[in-house]
């Protein structure tokens, strides 16, 4: 699964709905296998509109899951008119991360229930076993 | 007309695009437009329900549907149509779109109301009951379990009246979309699609017939349901 993708993924359990535990999902560093699809082009325009939808506390919660704790806190702000050298550093650094990483194997868990749901061959599994479904 | 995307599976585990599988195509090529300027100009979050083969969401990648600006997350319960999804996007030229496959039910571990355009074509055949998912064990390196045919079973059978499993989505839809969201659902004539539309309408959904056709001996036929 992209980086981006965990943005979207919450607990499966309904109950969880409930609380403000089901998003984003903690992922296990340890377990999480990273890979890095460098095919994927860097596309300014795409990836500031990206980075406007985006949650950004979760983008940061899940970078620093798997290691990476060098985004800022807050979202970065490109509303200058022309883009700078400067932004396009951290644009470039951002598609990285979001677009062009992977999950390929690994863990994560809900930080409400603590349910474990898997990530094999890029693919997570958010399907509940039948007895929490 | 668009071309309709090559596609290769092993059809005892997914479903084999057919008739209603091209009218979903035809709908959205009808609505390309409508489409275009309906949702915001931001980043579009795309959810194909039960992608199966994966023919629709690489026909709406190959062909910038909704627009240039979309992330396309497919769901599906079956472990075949996660891997489906993957190679037909790949015979298909669209690897600078963004796809990202993810084995759920429905849409119920995406985050709520984040999805813009939403495509189900459900398991639609009246039947007694809904089959089961196929049993299998979570530990990683496991094998899928569960016999070939289950999974196909699965991709066909709504229950009662075959709106079991849609009714599921359409009392979750609020849930699911954003609030500016579309969904594009399939319904044969069996399914009572405009009982569908009148209870929807009293929900405060717009429900429009988008595309019908005659299928052999089923009608089929596309809504559309926004705010």
């Amino acid at each position: 699964m992209k980086f981006l993708t965990s943005n979207f993924l919450k607990c499966s359990v309904q109950d969880c709905d409930k609380s403000n535990d089901n998003f984003p999902l903690k992922y296990n560093g340890e377990s999480c296998q990273l890979e890095q699809d460098e095919s994927l082009d860097f596309n300014p325009e795409f990836l500031l509109r990206i980075i406007d939808r985006v949650d950004w506390p979760a983008v940061v919660s899940v970078a620093s899951d798997l290691g990476n704790t060098s985004l800022p806190n807050g979202k970065p702000d490109f509303t200058n008119e022309e883009l700078s050298e400067e932004d396009m550093v951290i644009l470039r650094d951002l598609h990285t991360l979001l677009i062009q990483t992977n999950i390929v194997e690994g863990e994560m868990t809900c930080r409400n229930c603590g349910h474990i749901y898997y990530i094999k061959n890029s693919i997570p599994n958010l399907l509940l076993p039948p007895h929490l479904a | 007309m668009l071309p309709t995307p090559n596609v290769s599976c092993d059809y005892d585990k997914v479903y084999e695009p057919s008739e209603d599988t091209f009218l979903l195509l035809d709908a959205l090529e009808k609505d390309q437009s409508f489409l275009n300027g309906f949702l915001s100009s931001k980043v579009n979050v795309v959810c194909e329900i039960g992608c199966g083969s994966g023919i629709v969401t690489t026909f709406m990648m190959q062909n910038y549907i909704p627009s240039k600006y979309a992330i396309y997350i497919p769901t599906d319960v079956s472990p075949w149509a996660m891997e489906s999804m993957v190679d037909t996007a790949g015979r298909n030229e669209c690897d600078q779109r963004i796809l990202s496959p993810v084995r759920m039910n429905l849409a119920r571990s995406m985050r709520s109301q984040q999805i813009d355009l939403l495509v189900f074509n459900p398991p639609y055949v009246p039947a007694e009951t809904v089959p089961e998912l196929p049993q299998e064990t979570e530990a990683p390196g496991n094998e899928v379990s569960g016999i070939n045919g289950d999974w196909l079973d699965l991709a066909l059978l709504g229950g009662d009246d075959g709106m079991v499993v849609t009714w599921q989505l359409l009392h979750s839809l609020h849930e699911f979309l954003a609030p500016n969201g579309v969904a594009y659902i399939l319904f044969c004539a069996r399914n009572k699609p405009l009982d569908v539309v009148k209870f929807m309408q009293l929900q405060g959904w717009k429900c429009e017939l988008v595309k019908h056709r005659k299928a052999g001996w089923e009608v089929l036929s596309i809504y559309k349901f926004y705010r």
